[in-house]
Parts: C-alpha cells; sequence; structure tokens
C-alpha cells in the first residue's frame, strides 16, 4: 500500500482527521522510535491493530493511541521484538476476531460499525477471562509470560506504547525528569500520575 | 605476542571499583605513584552515562528487555535489577566471559566492563558492620574470629562516609552504628504508618529510611540528589558515590595516577629471593599484547572472586596452590546474602496521597533476631534486616487489573493504583569451607587463563532463616494493615545478592587464613587484598561500606610500612 493510500485507508476507518504528522508518525513512528526491520502486517492486520490501539485508549480530552503513533510500536513490538510463540498467538487472535465479526455482524473486523467493533473486542476480553499466567509472582521476577491470551496482549502493547511515548508521557500523564526532591503530597495537586 | 616491561610504580592497585578507587584516592594522596589496572572498557564520567536521563520514548522497544540477545549474550547479567538497555553497557557480556558451575548448584555470578566497575552500578546501601558482626564467628563457631573489632575500623567508616556522602538517620542502636550522616532521605505517608504499627507492636524493632551513599547536600563537589531515579544509569551531578565520580578523580588531582583499561590480568610474580611480589603481569584486551608492571605495593581490588581467580593463578614453586595459599583456604568460605525472600501486600486507604520525586532508596529494617540481649526461640544463628518500601502503583503494574477498554479505562489509568509496601529480606550466609571457587582444569577464556569454577550452595541455616525472613515479613505486613500479602521465597542461590565475599579471608593465624589484619597477605608482605574477597563472615548488612573502609585502613598501614622501609 503507497502511503497516501494508508493515510486515505486510515481516515476512513478510523474516521479521525488525521493529521499530515500523525500519518508519519503511523508509517514510521514517532520520537526515538526503532524502525521496523521486518514487517509480519498485511495491510489489513496493520489496520485493524490501528482501530484496535484506538478503541482501547482512544482520543478524549487528551491525544488517543494513534496520535502517539502505538500503531508503529504494535507493528515493531510484534513483528521485531515478539517470539515466535507470542507472535503466533497474536496473529491468531486477529483471525479470530474476524471470524467473530463475520459470524456475528457478516463482515470483517475493519468494516464494522464502532459498536461492533467495541463487542467484537468485547468478545476477546471474555475469550482471555480466567486465563492464569504461568510467570512467577515474586517483585523480582523479570520473567515475560509468553502465553498470555490476544486481548492481554494487543492490551500491553497499546498500553506501554502509549505511555512510553512523548504524548502519553507528556500530555495524558506528567513528565517530570527532574523533581528535585521526594515528598509527600495531595493527589488532587496534580490530578495525575506521573510518568517516568 | 610480545611482552613488554615497563615503567616502574610506588603501588599497582588492579580494579578499579569499590575498593581499587578507594585504593588509588588514598595511595595518591599519600604521594605515590599509582597504576590502576582495569580489565573493562575506559568511559568517562557524565560524557559516557547515555542512558542518563534518557526519556521512556527513545528507549528501544518501549524499554521491553532483548530478550534473544539477553538470552544468548547476557543470560546471567540480565538477572540483575539494573540491567537494561540504559545501563547494558556497563554489564560484562556473558558469553565472551564464561565461568563453570553445576546447572543444579548455580553461582550467579554478576559483574562490569567498565572504568568504576560495579561501583556504577551498585545499589548504594551503605551499613557499617557492628561487634555483633565482628564476633560472630567467635561466639557460635562457624569460621574463624575476626582479627578485627569494630573499634579497629569505627574512625575508617567515618573517613569514608565523609567523603563519599551517606544520607540517614541516626537510631542509636548498638548493633547498627550510626555514621557521618547528610539529611536523611523522606519516608513517606504509608511507611510512616507502617512503622509506626511495626515498632508498636514489636518492642525492639525499628524501621528506619535506608543509609544510603546518594547525597542529599552538595559535599566534596558533587551535587545533591535530584531524585530522577535510576541511579545505575549513571549521574554526572555524582549524587551518588562511584570510583568514577569520586575517588578517581580524586587520584587523578594529585597528579600521580595513571590508569590503564582494557588490562586483564592474568597473574603475580612472586620473587623467591625478596620474597615479595615483584611483577603484574597483564593482558591487552583488545591487542592480547602482554605487559609486565612492577611496583613496591601491590593492591588487589579485582573484586571477590577475581581476585582471588588471580591469586589461584598465580603459581610457583613456593606456592604451588596459587600465590599466598599456604593456608589452603584460598578460594574457600565463599558467602553471599540470602535474598529474593519475603512479602507485599497491598494498603488499603492513603488514595488522597501521592509522592513526588523517585527515590533511589527504600526502608530498612535492621536486624532483630539474636542480639544479645533477646532470648530468640529461632531456629538458625546470626540474623537477617529488611528493604523496603511503599509506593502506588503506576500505569505499567495496573494496566491488567484495570478491566476493559476505551475512554474509561484510560480515565482509570490516569490515577496511580493502590498503594503497595513490600520488605525483601537479606540473610546473614554462614561461612562455609565447602562452599568455594576454584580454577578449571579445562575451560580456559578468551585470554587464555583458566575459568573460574563454582561450588557453592546456601546452606541448612540460611534455608531455615529463609522460612523466618518469609514469615516475619507476611507477619509485619499484616500487622501493618496491609491486605493481599503475598509472601515469596525464591529458589535463590549464591551471587543473587551482589554480595559475594571471603574466599581470601582475614585472620590471626596463618594457618588458617590468607590475609592478616591489615589485609596483608600472611606469606607475601607487599601483597595486599582489600576488596570482598578478604571477609572472614558475611553479616546482614550490605558490605560495599566495609571494603572502603578496609580498604582505607590497609593503605595508611601498606604506605607507613612501605615508608619504614619495610618493603
Amino acid at each position: 500500500m503507497k502511503r497516501r493510500e494508508l493515510i486515505h485507508n486510515l481516515a476512513l476507518i478510523t474516521g479521525a482527521a488525521l493529521s499530515p504528522s500523525v500519518v508519519q508518525a503511523t508509517i514510521n513512528g514517532v520520537d526515538g522510535r526503532d524502525i521496523i526491520k521486518h514487517s509480519v502486517f498485511n495491510e489489513t492486520q496493520r489496520a485493524t491493530c490501528t482501530v484496535l490501539a484506538e478503541l482501547i485508549i482512544p482520543r478524549t480530552d487528551t491525544p488517543g493511541a494513534i496520535e502517539a503513533g502505538v500503531p508503529h510500536f504494535i507493528e515493531l513490538m510484534v513483528s521485531d521484538w515478539y517470539t515466535e510463540i507470542e507472535r503466533r498467538i497474536f496473529l491468531d487472535g486477529l483471525t479470530t476476531l474476524d471470524t467473530y465479526c463475520q459470524q456475528q455482524f457478516g463482515k470483517v473486523f475493519l468494516t464494522c460499525s464502532e459498536a461492533d467493533q467495541i463487542a467484537a473486542l468485547t468478545h476477546m476480553e471474555n475469550l482471555a477471562e480466567g486465563y492464569k499466567s504461568t510467570a512467577p509472582a515474586t517483585p523480582m521476577s523479570k520473567e515475560v509470560d509468553e502465553h498470555v491470551p490476544f486481548f492481554g496482549k494487543i492490551k500491553e502493547l497499546t498500553v506501554v506504547g502509549y505511555y512510553t511515548s512523548e504524548i502519553g508521557a507528556k500530555q495524558e500523564l506528567i513528565y517530570q525528569p527532574m523533581p528535585m526532591e521526594y515528598r509527600d503530597i495531595e493527589f488532587r495537586d496534580v490530578g495525575r500520575q506521573w510518568s517516568n | 605476542m610480545s611482552t613488554v616491561e615497563t615503567t616502574q610504580f610506588d603501588a599497582i592497585v588492579v580494579g578499579s571499583g569499590i575498593s581499587g578507587g578507594w585504593a588509588a584516592k588514598e595511595l595518591t594522596e599519600r604521594g605515590l605513584k599509582v597504576l590502576v589496572l582495569e580489565r573493562g572498557k575506559p568511559i568517562r564520567h557524565g560524557l559516557d552515562y547515555k542512558g542518563e536521563h534518557m526519556p521512556p520514548w527513545e528507549l528501544p522497544y518501549g524499554g521491553k528487555p532483548l530478550r534473544e540477545l539477553y538470552k544468548e549474550e547476557y543470560p546471567i547479567q540480565s538477572k540483575v535489577y539494573a540491567f537494561n538497555e540504559t545501563t547494558r553497557h556497563f554489564f560484562n557480556n556473558d558469553k565472551n566471559n564464561p565461568y563453570v558451575y553445576d546447572p543444579a548448584k548455580p553461582f550467579n555470578w554478576k559483574r562490569a566492563d567498565v572504568l568504576g566497575g560495579r561501583s556504577l552500578l551498585w545499589g548504594r546501601q551503605v551499613y557499617r558492620w557492628s561487634d555483633l558482626d565482628f564476633e560472630a564467628n567467635k561466639q557460635d563457631g562457624h569460621g574463624i574470629d575476626w582479627p578485627i573489632r569494630y573499634k579497629d575500623i569505627a574512625p575508617w567508616y567515618s573517613h569514608v562516609e565523609k567523603f563519599i556522602g551517606v544520607s540517614g538517620e541516626k537510631l542509636n542502636l548498638p548493633h547498627l552504628p550510626d555514621g557521618e550522616f547528610q539529611k536523611p532521605m523522606h519516608m513517606n505517608v504509608v511507611e510512616r504508618s507502617v512503622k509506626q504499627s511495626i515498632e508498636q507492636h514489636y518492642p525492639g524493632r525499628v524501621m528506619t529510611i535506608g543509609r544510603t551513599a546518594v547525597q542529599t547536600e552538595p559535599n566534596n563537589g558533587r551535587g545533591a540528589c535530584h531524585y530522577c531515579g535510576p541511579c545505575e544509569r549513571g549521574c554526572s551531578a555524582g549524587a551518588y558515590f562511584s570510583s568514577l565520580s569520586s575517588t578517581l578523580p580524586a587520584a587523578e588531582k594529585t597528579g600521580n595516577l595513571t590508569v590503564r583499561a582494557n588490562s586483564v590480568v592474568e597473574n603475580l610474580e612472586f620473587d623467591p629471593t625478596s620474597g615479595k611480589v615483584s611483577a603484574v603481569n597483564v593482558i591487552d584486551a583488545n591487542t592480547k599484547e602482554r605487559i609486565r608492571f612492577s611496583g613496591n605495593l601491590v593492591f588487589l581490588c579485582a573484586s571477590t572472586v577475581a581476585s582471588t581467580q588471580i591469586l589461584l593463578n598465580s603459581t610457583s614453586e613456593h606456592f604451588p596452590d596459587g600465590l599466598a595459599n599456604r593456608s589452603g583456604t584460598l578460594g574457600r568460605y565463599l558467602m553471599d546474602h540470602t535474598n529474593e525472600v519475603g512479602a507485599f501486600g497491598v494498603m488499603p486507604g492513603f488514595m488522597d496521597k501521592y509522592t513526588v520525586g523517585n527515590r533511589p532508596n527504600g526502608i530498612y529494617i535492621p536486624r532483630f533476631r539474636n542480639l544479645k540481649e533477646s532470648s530468640d526461640s529461632v531456629d538458625f544463628v546470626r540474623g537477617y534486616g529488611y528493604q523496603g518500601g511503599a509506593m502506588r502503583m503506576n500505569w505499567a503494574q495496573m494496566h491488567q487489573q484495570i478491566k476493559g477498554f476505551g475512554a474509561r479505562f484510560k480515565q482509570a489509568l490516569r490515577a496511580p493504583g493502590p498503594w503497595v509496601v513490600f520488605l525483601a529480606g537479606f540473610g546473614e550466609h554462614l561461612p562455609d569451607k565447602n562452599s568455594r571457587m576454584l580454577l578449571s582444569k579445562t575451560e580456559r577464556d578468551r585470554f587464555g587463563i583458566p575459568q573460574v569454577a563454582f561450588d557453592s550452595a546456601f546452606g541448612a541455616n540460611e534455608n531455615r532463616m529463609r522460612k523466618e525472613i518469609q514469615e516475619q515479613a507476611a507477619e509485619m505486613l499484616k500487622v501493618a494493615g496491609a491486605r493481599n500479602i503475598l509472601s515469596f521465597n525464591a529458589n535463590s542461590s549464591p551471587g543473587g545478592a551482589i554480595h559475594e565475599m571471603g574466599t581470601a579471608r582475614m585472620g590471626d593465624d596463618p594457618g588458617q587464613s590468607v590475609l592478616n589484619r591489615w589485609n596483608q597477605a600472611h606469606d607475601v608482605p607487599n601483597l595486599f587484598v582489600t576488596d570482598g574477597s578478604c571477609m572472614t563472615s558475611s553479616s546482614c548488612v550490605n558490605p560495599s561500606l566495609t571494603y572502603m573502609a578496609l580498604t582505607a585502613r590497609a593503605v595508611d598501614y601498606a604506605v607507613t610500612q612501605l615508608q619504614a622501609g619495610a618493603f
């Protein structure tokens, strides 16, 4: 897909007015994010993940996942960072999502209404319900559970991508790299959590 | 491969970490021409802290571990809490630096690979040892008696603390002596509540803010902490103590310091005529060139295990089993602290309270078991302390626990989660002859040096103690009002606490120890070992401060002896 087509399709899919910088971010990544080495996404998967990310963290009074460059982050992580097991669970999840939409709504996910898309994502969340992680529960543990179901995976990638982005860190949360002090405060005095 | 003979130095220091930096500073300030040899890469204070203040959006892969690379090249180092893409350049590459152990009995050898060594990466907690520690071996018969007592080292603790800058609270506890403290860091509202509950419920138990080598006031040309958080990335303000920020610059200022990085010490040469070390043999890590340095004094500060590896690899007719090893104890009595055991829980309430700043420190509960005046009915000897803290959960910890997605989910993540409080124990590891390191007879490293082989495991006393550490942590959290308490007792193995000690212990009897009361080899008068190798027991408090104090004390003795013409 050419960049111009992608812009057009994304605008159609998300219904959002995409500024050129946002589109640039979706394609190339924002901030200092890594370049994708070997993408495993086809156009449908890329567009589906873009919609899913914005459904998980939508634009409210602050920018949402798309503006923060999360679609690029998801594609990067699934393509270059995931293990084979994780990648299979993730891509299978996208297939399951489309199969569900076909059965329920007679359309693929991307052409469903937003209400149906939300219902489909909720279905994926329900499928993940009750999953018990095998990773040891100690605060020191650095182990990652590869077998987390699709919903946990897309949610985590969206959350990590969003809150570690410059937009998520600075506009949704508060970025304070040089606090100069450590002390108690009232939460209402800041109203948001620190991003760092 | 050529061998180059180089100029004579007054003293050669092997290693540039916590101990080596102190040896360099003290020796050069006494007027000696000093060569510091560091096996790792040269890096510059500030300029080479490439992860410092790096914002989250610049971290590769959102700060997630590069699992394939870590598994392949950093399987040991990547277990360190401080290991990630902002610090990886400071760490040893395990693939290039293998060692031998039985997988059923692992030893996790965590090493830095840069000038300044692990002083860049350390946890910065600093506690004085007391006579409860120095007398422990004599009291219960495990190991041999320490040749020193608290009074011998106390002035040197002060000397070190004034220079490195230690923030902390005075408690007037005989078993955790007070030091030269800058103003303590702040304990948050939940920690103060936990402290009150514990101290009320358990007479004699105390909770305090950690004593840490992070400055709260400017000192010796170094700044106060700006609470950015991850010290291990390096601090160009020099707020936390490292060799790079503190001791090496002080040594440099004297004009007496030469530093040579990429210098792997192969062995020490012993001259049977003089009875002294006559040279240090180095392999250049880049060129593989062999270089021979000589000096009147040699300070081995390469770290526990690494220093003993050098001694074991320094064999001669006089010392067929390793230099200064007439006692046969070299490599034995390897200790660590037993950790990765404790509890955490959720503290209800306080939802209107929050904190500003990333405090590079936590709380500390000093040892309360088997103190002289108490009559504990516990099934182990010695004791343990807890480190811990309370904090509100952040978005990374909370997001999988908040159901759903969309605007409500986003709004819910805008506020921090509930307060979590945790206690993690550090227990004393008894000296045991069978806990040891040796040189592999078959495996060699990329320099042709025999690899280190480990044969070490925690014993029955540590395992009994761990059980109580777990129980007491959970009980104290319960007393403090925490809910959903989860206690843990991981399958911990030595090396995990990165407090490895022993293998060249101090003692008065040359038949049972490697070093005398001045950290001087019994058998080789111009050889001093002042890193963790020298430790005769392990206490339960963090050991680095004691290495620094022992180093400064040993230098004072060595220089006095040198000036008196002893060697």
